[in-house]
């Protein structure tokens, strides 16, 4: 199955997948810390774009989480705007609905994380390959079984959709409508499902045996067959990047932050 | 039990306090934000998106422990269950939004995993099931991964007492991990994403917000309004799917035998250990 992975080299490509990780979460950890409605904005412009440039995936992250957010950012302005139950200072009405300036700032606090939280995601997810980024979690402490359900599954789903298309087509031809009201679609579903779910139970058996006899369940140490360089200097990086996101976050909690207009 | 049928575990106790204590941070998460009910993001009033933090970190947190510990107590057969149940998750939740359905129907193959392998495997494969829809399709799905771990762990205890055998509580077991997968949702979509995760259900948040609730209520009626009957359909399908399948290949689990979980089955008198 694709992933978002975009095999585009990059200083960001390059990285280790864990400093990549650990600058995500620091990210996320910032924009939901800060009690200010600006600051998921500023950290999308001043860091997730940058990053985006940087590692020649712009136009893709415009684009996947385009498709993603709008209709979301939509829905969230549109609904706080006129039902925020906060609502004063007003800045238009629409018949009986008012649309306030503090349920739009509250709109854009939270739809903002949101945007953050996928962007930042999406740009790590870009460019960094599934596969090393599991093998780099695996060898921080996740269990090799995560790893493997992990990457066999993105190998089975292109398979099982094209089984699934072949059987759909296979009930067609046999005379199967799947168009038509919705209880008759749902109809199309179990004459579909059965066939799929049954033909791909059976290789599963062979399949364990054969891991089985590989030393699958063993819970010796592994080692890796692909080194991941970790340089000193990403070290050092990862530590920064979670204390300064460790203290802002500490700073909110005790309310020791300036307040400024406008504080949500 | 043949050798690779047996849960190969020399860290059990290990992988047991993980499993606990991954629920002991959800639950305190969960009661923390119903009953202290954190006004700030719920009715917009100040303070920063702390509640949103302590939403994602307690919840993610619980499921990554949660995940480490039941994994590791899966037998290889178990485990080789695991991706291709994820994929009819996601095939069959494809192929229902192709279809125009009004459902999600992406928990089949964990509510099929949950009842022939357990309540461990079920929220093994709930929780990956999302991880996976985050790498690929939406990182939005990430953090109710809880939420899947949940379903998948209610379907393998109902399983487990026997609602399978019968023909018609699976249904009504549906609607009760239905509401059960409402109510640990509401505080994610509410506190993380102000009510907005999808076009679809966002509008209807904001209808509920509309008529004088507040975010956190709106995002629970929201969820009672669509997962009861998507689990009611789930499980039913399930069902029939454990009715098709051939003797011999429900025979291969050490959980149906243990406990006689599928339709038809007789309660065993005395349950061997």
């Amino acid at each position: 199955m694709s992933t978002l992975y975009l095999d585009r080299p990059s200083p960001l490509n390059r990285l280790n997948p864990i400093t990549k990780l650990v600058g995500v979460v620091s990210i996320i950890i910032l924009v939901f810390a800060l009690p200010y409605w600006w600051a998921p904005l500023a950290i999308l412009i001043l860091v997730v774009v940058p990053a985006a440039l940087l590692a020649r995936v712009g136009g893709r992250l415009l684009v996947v989480s385009g498709v993603l957010l709008v209709p979301l950012m939509i829905v969230i302005i549109v609904a706080q705007g006129f039902f925020n139950p906060r609502g004063e200072t007003i800045l238009f009405s629409l018949g009986s609905f008012n649309f306030s300036l503090e349920g739009l700032l509250f709109a854009l606090a939270v739809g903002g994380r949101t945007v953050v939280l996928v962007t930042a995601t999406m740009v790590l997810l870009f460019t960094t390959h599934p596969g090393k980024l599991l093998n780099a979690l695996s060898k921080n402490g996740m269990p090799p079984k995560i790893a493997y359900v992990i990457s066999s599954t993105l190998q089975i789903i292109p398979s099982f959709r094209t089984r699934a298309d072949s059987i759909l087509l296979a009930q067609r031809s046999r005379g199967l409508k799947t168009g038509g009201n919705p209880f008759r679609r749902f109809a199309v579903l179990i004459p579909l499902l059965s066939p799929l779910i049954l033909g791909v139970f059976v290789d599963v058996d062979e399949r364990s045996t054969a891991m089985e006899a590989r030393a699958f369940g063993s819970t010796a140490k592994r080692t890796a067959l692909e080194v991941l360089p970790d340089p000193l200097v990403e070290h050092i990086a990862r530590w920064a990047v979670i204390i300064v996101a460790l203290v802002a976050l500490a700073l909110s909690f005790i309310g020791a932050l300036p307040q400024v207009s406008w504080p949500l | 039990m043949t050798d690779i049928d047996k849960p190969v575990d020399p860290n059990r106790t290990r992988n047991n306090i993980f499993i606990i204590a991954g629920t002991v941070v959800v639950v305190a998460t969960y009661l923390y934000l119903i009953i202290a009910q954190p006004a700030a993001v719920g009715d917009g009033v100040a303070s920063g998106g702390t509640p949103a933090l302590i939403t994602l970190a307690g919840y993610l947190l619980g499921a990554i422990l949660i995940a480490f510990g039941a994994i590791n107590r899966l037998p290889t057969t178990t485990v080789v269950l695991v991706p291709v149940a994820i994929a009819i998750n996601i095939v069959v939740g494809q192929i229902t939004s192709a279809l125009g359905l009004p459902l999600y129907l992406d928990s089949i193959g964990t509510i099929l995993v949950a009842v022939v392998a357990g309540p461990a495997a079920g929220a093994v494969t709930g929780g990956l099931s999302n991880v996976i829809w985050g790498l690929t399709l939406s990182p939005l799905a990430l953090p109710f991964a809880i939420v899947a771990i949940v379903i998948g762990f209610v379907a393998g205890w109902a399983a487990r007492i026997g609602v399978f055998r019968s023909y018609w509580a699976p249904p009504i077991a549906g609607i009760v991990t239905g509401i059960i997968a409402a109510l640990a949702s509401s505080p994610i979509s509410a506190f993380i994403f102000g009510g907005a995760t999808g076009g679809g259900t966002g509008a209807i948040v904001a209808a509920f917000q509309a008529f004088g609730n507040s975010l956190l209520a709106s995002t629970t009626l929201q969820g009672l309004l669509s997962d009861p009957l998507d689990k009611l359909i789930t499980f039913t399908v399930v069902m029939f799917i454990l009715l098709a399948l051939p003797t011999r290949f429900k025979q291969r689990f050490p959980f149906v035998r243990q406990y006689n979980v599928l339709p038809g089955m007789k309660k065993k008198a005395t349950p061997a250990a």
